[in-house]
């Protein structure tokens, strides 16, 4: 038998284990219920929410009257006519509730709202009328319950803040209609300018129909996502190698290996092949789950997202391959350093400290790739960025997609150049001493502690 | 007899200090050789190097006519070695094991027998389809033994082969050991269980400070140190070797 075959296959027995292909499943299965569970968040986020008002007034007393239409205002018809442009519903009176909480009162008016699941209250003082009529400003405050964290925390402020725009917008053209007399003068004096169609330009096309603004909350999946899930995958996949190694260190089954007769090259690239197919199953799995969170998290929110593929911001099989070719090279070179690290390792315990500078090295570009490009970084952040093996497939996809192919062939060079390094620098440390005595017995790392060693003895005889 | 292995003042430096220094003796084939000394004399270290894990300062090593470090390839097709207080890989089972080992040396009918072969030394029964991490001690060495010797070796060095083992699984592990040498396997072991090398070893060589302290039979030791046993000759061996 191949003994690459060999060596791959026992290591792939051992790493996935029914144990572990359970775990990838398992992760699968909860991103898309958690996908379809955000799907059912965020719908509710944005249906029509509940409004309070505060007001002393009289609802039902006209407000204000529109002397180029005759059309008379009470407080109930501009609220309405607001509450439906903001929603688009036919029956806006039933989702606008008058509260009971005297004017002024806070902890009243916050206890009401949060009793009856008011997203908003406006507290409108009873000088509204005579203040539109004396042209004084009227304030008017708003409650609003904070009631958890995340992404659809600021939803209430949002509805809070369009739903009094839309009430100003009203009654504006009422005082302005009264002044001039004539509703296309007023509705020109509202809205002299008219936006047009939006025009973007992505890879050198002109798009119409589309702002970047839509592109970017379409993408905003993959862009947060892709960083993360790789992410995961080197610190998982990295630390099983580093432990792998940990283990066969504290089992001596390193040693048996090392006294059979197969080249040390073999055993390092069975080790490495069987680590890196095993984080490409993982890549995979992750990737799918995730897209499903992240479809389900996106598709209940209409009105910003647009169809990609239109504008040809799709990943076609090309890509996904090409896409797939650096993330294993990444997890290639990953682990080849992990195999480095694993090699001074003396025990299990000992291999999980030493997961942390690939961690570190893996959570660098991910934060960078959270919240910004390639293009706008500085040169040496670029330089940096390009050094860390792990950013090229974080941000492969965005420039697959953009078309920025140079940056990526430059990527597949540089990690396959850097696997190769890897692999030579592994094979010289398992052909020699190293492996086995450790570092400690060394030369240099031998003079290094005896003279940390005679330092900690000075110090401890002053 | 001709020789399975012979040392050429071999020695063994890590950084500024000397580990094995200048040790030279020789095993003839089928012959089971005891290799002894206190902890740290470098007894390790020199198994080590004569399986290949460490490379020697200086002085050869030759195992059946090949030398250790130009021929290593050629070595390790007909040495094996078992660590001291190795294990195997838990998540496999003992024919999991034994047959990845086994696809080292052969393929084909040769794979086969050899995997039979081992799971019939070992022993374990219906046990050798359960997960190596559910064996006791004792089940887990008789494995890596038939790992050890399933290849047909010219050479098996073993260290400490009995460590922590009960006393029967011990006995039957000595029996084990003097019945590959009656087959002709030549075997180097290191035990600080002086009545274990005793009674199974032809030769012994003691190791102190990484020198040779003394080479011969049990009986012309305990004739030389004028001592009942041979734990005695390595107290008095010792002591002198510090005085």
């Amino acid at each position: 038998m191949n003994h690459l075959v060999n060596i791959t296959k026992k290591e792939l027995r051992e790493l996935l284990t029914p144990g572990t292909i359970a775990s990838i499943l398992i992760v699968v299965i909860m991103f898309s219920a958690l996908g379809t569970a955000m799907s059912g968040e965020s719908e509710k986020e944005s249906a029509p929410k509940e409004i309070g008002i505060v007001y002393t007034g009289d609802f039902s007393e006209t407000l204000i009257t529109d002397s180029a239409t005759s059309t008379s205002y009470t407080l109930q018809t501009v609220l309405e006519a607001a509450y439906k442009s903001v929603y688009g519903v036919d029956n806006p009176a039933d989702h606008i509730h008058v509260m009971t909480a005297a004017y002024g009162d806070s902890k009243a008016i916050s206890d009401e709202c949060a009793a009856n699941g008011y997203s908003v209250a406006l507290v409108i003082p009873a000088e509204l009328k005579t203040n539109l009529s004396g042209n004084i400003r009227t304030t008017v405050n708003m409650y609003y319950t904070y009631s958890h964290g995340g992404i659809f925390g600021s939803v209430s402020s949002l509805t809070g803040t369009v739903f009094m725009n839309n009430i100003n917008t009203i009654i504006s053209k009422v005082l302005i209609d009264n002044s001039t007399g004539n509703e296309d003068k007023t509705a020109f004096s509202m809205s002299p300018l008219s936006a047009g169609t939006d025009y973007t330009t992505i890879n050198g096309q002109i798009c119409e129909g589309v702002t970047p603004y839509q592109i970017f909350s379409s993408l905003m999946g993959q862009s947060m996502i892709i960083p993360i899930i790789v992410m995961i995958i080197i610190v998982m996949v990295g630390s099983v190698v580093i432990s792998s190694m940990g283990s066969e260190k504290e089992n001596k089954t390193l040693e048996t290996l090392l006294t059979m007769p197969i080249k040390r090259t073999t055993v390092v690239s069975g080790k490495l092949l069987a680590a890196a197919i095993m984080g490409l199953v993982y890549g995979v799995c992750y990737l799918a789950g995730m897209m499903m969170y992240s479809n389900g998290l996106t598709s209940g929110l209409s009105g910003t997202s647009v169809d990609l593929s239109k504008y040809g911001l799709v990943m076609d099989t090309l890509d996904w391959v090409i896409l797939m070719v650096v993330l294993f090279l990444a997890i290639f070179c990953a682990l080849g350093i992990c195999m480095i690290l694993g090699a001074f390792t003396k025990n299990y315990k000992m291999a999980q400290t030493m997961t942390l500078p690939i961690s570190g090295l893996a959570i660098i570009p991910m934060f960078i790739f959270m919240f910004t490009s390639w293009e706008n970084l500085p040169a040496i952040g670029q330089a940096v960025v390009f050094a860390i093996p792990f950013s090229h497939p974080m941000m492969a996809m965005d420039n697959l997609m953009f078309g920025d192919m140079m940056l990526v062939a430059e990527g597949i060079a540089y990690l396959a150049i850097l696997d190769i390094v890897m692999i030579l620098i592994t094979v010289k440390i398992y052909n020699s001493d190293i492996l086995i005595t450790g570092l400690e017995q060394s030369k240099f790392f031998g003079r290094l502690s005896r003279m940390f060693k005679r330092k900690e003895e000075e110090n401890e005889y002053r | 007899m001709t020789d399975a292995l012979v040392l050429n003042d071999l020695r063994k430096s890590y950084g500024e200090r000397e580990a094995v220094k200048g040790i030279s003796f020789s095993i003839k084939e089928g012959e089971i050789f005891g290799l002894i000394g206190p902890n740290g004399a470098g007894k390790t270290t020199t198994l080590r190097m004569i399986c290949t894990l460490l490379t020697p300062t200086s002085g050869t090593i030759t195992v059946c006519g090949h030398d250790n470090i130009a021929e290593a390839a050629e070595v390790r097709k007909i040495i094996s070695y078992l660590p001291e207080d190795a294990g195997a890989y838990k998540d496999l089972t003992g024919r999991q094991y034994l047959k990845f080992m086994a696809g080292f040396f052969a393929s084909g009918q040769e794979f086969e027998d050899m995997v039979s072969k081992a799971i019939e030394l070992s022993k374990l029964g219906e046990r050798i389809d359960s997960k190596v991490s559910t064996y006791s001690k004792g089940m887990a060495r008789r494995l890596l033994i038939a790992r050890a010797v399933m290849a047909s070796p010219k050479l098996a060095v073993m260290d400490e082969i009995t460590s922590g083992l009960d006393v029967m699984s011990a006995y039957e592990i000595r029996e084990f050991v003097r019945e590959l040498a009656r087959e002709g396997v030549t075997i180097l072991i290191s035990s600080h269980n002086m009545y274990e090398v005793e009674s199974l070893c032809d030769r012994v060589a003691m190791i102190n400070h990484g020198s040779l302290v003394l080479t011969g039979t049990p009986a012309e030791l305990r004739e030389e140190y004028c001592a009942n046993n041979l734990e005695e000759v390595f107290i008095k061996a010792v002591r002198g070797a510090g005085q």
